[in-house]
């Protein structure tokens, strides 16, 4: 039996436009995803903001319920069940909130270790504990409003944890925090991984889903648009080079231009402080250097390289860019 | 787990929410200042101008004043509360705990009634010795028990008042509207003979106005223990009916806020 069986799920929200003459809209949010997660698996949702990652989560969480489909966690229900579902399940939703922000560490996790029936034997030594595991023992007697983003972050784990819960929602955990943060973070869902949980980490972090998840499936305007282990997708963009230029103040027009090339397939743009960096992606690898500076002419360029695709230019692929 | 095994997980919830509630509103100065300087200053005006009226008199009008004081707090930091967890995304995660959200809810309430009625308490007692007027209570014992029944039937009332807020928090646009209706059909400031007729069955249904009789029956000894006795029966049966009530106003409100989506502020 899976620990997580999706079939179509679907969810839409109603919202209205208009001052005077209101007008009821309806918008699709997830459009039938389908997946199942085996017990004690990492599997990643990926997606761009806006795709239906958080609405999925909370959806399975038991939060929302679905306008279409079925889901079951451990074999149980998600709306009929509802109540068998929630004390076997943990959940985390990223950013800061969800927490007592005057109140301690150790008072927020005995009260949430009251609302899922810990026995006070039991919370007594399971608090102390989990705060040891996601390293805020020193700080578990101040409140939390003094606490930094990655600490409150490590908080809403250790919440999430409280009941040993079989299976974990962790919906982008990461978000926010600076390096350090969330490289422990991770180190932290590995741990989970280890205890043969069942975590389902949505991120639009590739290289985080790359490092943790066994699968993952790519959610982009509400529908899964393809769903295989890290390694597999990116042999999907075998065929592919991304030649990367780092150039200074590159108008937009250019850069619409240069999508334009046949032999280009995609192109994005980062900024890296005084210069953008243009991530080309294009099936002819270093020949395609000389055409696009040619677009570039009168540009001041920096570094020009080609690399190999990662999942990231896999996931650029399957979103289209966005 | 047993039924019994249950009610004392539910029981420690419901202390424990109680705990929390008190714990926050304590760091809260905005909060402090409504539990205490106000009271003290409304009660030093109250007693000012009762100085000089017939002790019946007086203690009719502290009991009233205390009565729209507990409801104005039930309703307000009550409603505000889970309006609060809304907005700080902890209303979620007691939404689909395993236990139930109305005994947080109770918790909540208890606090903020206890926090409502210690604070008055305190401040007419300490202005009423300032200002050497004392409150005479006619009838301790029976004023005790219905203060204790009170505290009961408000928590039931807030309790069906408190799904609203978790349905929507738009409800807050109405919580004026409410406080008024109740000062008036509960009769804490006149008696609900001043008014029409036809709205006294709207009175009989609100456990604050039995508990605004008993409280005045027992605090001025204008009645006699068999209608106090008669009051508290009515805010006993009204008080578990309320509970029935809640307890499926709650099921199908929490479904249609996991329907509507209005669980967390967007």
């Amino acid at each position: 039996m899976s620990a997580i069986e999706v079939i179509n799920l679907q969810r839409e929200f109603q919202t209205t436009i208009g001052v005077f003459n209101r007008k009821k809209k309806i918008v699709p949010a997830v459009k039938g995803i389908s997946f199942e997660i085996a017990g004690g698996e990492l599997f990643g949702l990926l997606g761009p903001n806006g795709a239906g990652k958080t609405t999925s989560v909370k959806m399975l969480t038991t939060l929302l319920i679905p306008t279409g489909g079925t889901a079951k966690i451990l074999g149980l229900d998600i709306v009929n069940d509802a109540e068998a579902v929630r004390p076997r399940i943990g959940f985390i939703f990223g950013g800061e909130r969800g927490l007592y922000w005057r109140l301690n560490a150790t008072d927020n996790l005995r009260y949430f270790a009251s609302l899922y029936y810990l026995d006070p034997a039991v919370s007594k030594k399971r608090i102390p504990y989990l705060l040891e595991m996601v390293g805020l023992t020193d700080r578990a007697d101040e409140k939390v409003e003094g606490y930094s983003r990655g600490m409150r972050q490590r908080l809403h784990i250790a919440r999430a944890l409280l009941h040993d819960p079989e299976v974990l929602f962790l919906d982008e955990p990461t978000m926010g925090l600076d390096p350090v943060g969330a490289r422990e973070l991770r180190q932290t869902v590995r741990n989970l991984q280890d205890e043969k949980k069942t975590i389902l980490l949505t991120t639009h972090y590739m290289f985080e889903a790359d490092a943790l998840c066994q699968r993952v499936a790519v959610i982009n305007k509400g529908e899964i648009v393809a769903m295989d282990t890290p390694s597999k997708l990116k042999d999907s963009v075998n065929d592919l080079s991304v030649v990367e230029i780092e150039v200074f103040g590159i108008p937009p027009e250019t850069v619409e231009k240069i999508k334009t090339l046949s032999m280009v397939e995609n192109v994005s743009v980062e900024d890296r402080d005084q210069l953008q960096l243009l991530l080309v992606h294009t099936s002819k690898g270093a020949e395609a250097i000389p055409l696009l500076i040619s677009e570039l002419n009168g540009l001041k360029l920096g570094k020009v390289t080609t690399r190999e695709p990662t999942l990231e230019d896999a996931y650029v692929r399957l979103v289209g860019g966005e | 787990m047993t039924a019994w095994q249950r009610i004392k997980a539910n029981l420690r919830v419901v202390f424990m929410a109680f705990e929390i509630e008190l714990r926050q509103s304590f760091t809260d100065a905005f909060v402090l200042f409504g539990i205490i300087v106000q009271p003290t200053i409304v009660a030093f005006m109250a007693l000012w101008m009762l100085k000089d009226q017939v002790a019946n008199y007086a203690i009719f009008v502290v009991v009233g004043s205390a009565m729209t004081g507990l409801w104005t707090t039930l309703l307000f930091q009550g409603g505000n509360s889970i309006t609060g967890e809304r907005w700080t995304g902890t209303l979620e995660p007691l939404s689909c705990a395993p236990a139930p959200l109305r005994a947080v809810v109770s918790g909540k309430l208890l606090a903020n009634i206890t926090q409502s009625l210690l604070s008055l308490i305190c401040c007419y007692t300490f202005i009423s010795l300032i200002m050497g007027l004392p409150l005479t209570i006619a009838n301790p014992g029976l004023f005790a028990g219905s203060i204790v029944l009170t505290v009961v039937a408000f928590i039931a009332f807030g309790l069906i008042i408190g799904s609203l807020f978790i349905l929507n928090p738009d409800v807050q646009r109405f919580q004026n509207g409410l406080e008024f209706v109740v000062y008036i059909f509960s009769g804490f400031l006149f008696p609900i003979a001043l008014l029409p007729m036809w709205t006294t069955p709207f009175s009989y249904i609100l456990t604050p106005y039995w508990a605004a009789r008993a409280l005045h029956a027992a605090s001025s000894g204008t009645g006699s223990d068999g209608e106090i006795y008669f009051c508290w029966a009515m805010l006993i049966v009204f008080s578990i009916l309320y509970a029935i009530v809640s307890k499926f106003l709650f099921k199908s409100i929490l479904r249609k806020a996991r329907e509507d989506a209005t669980l967390n502020m967007q």
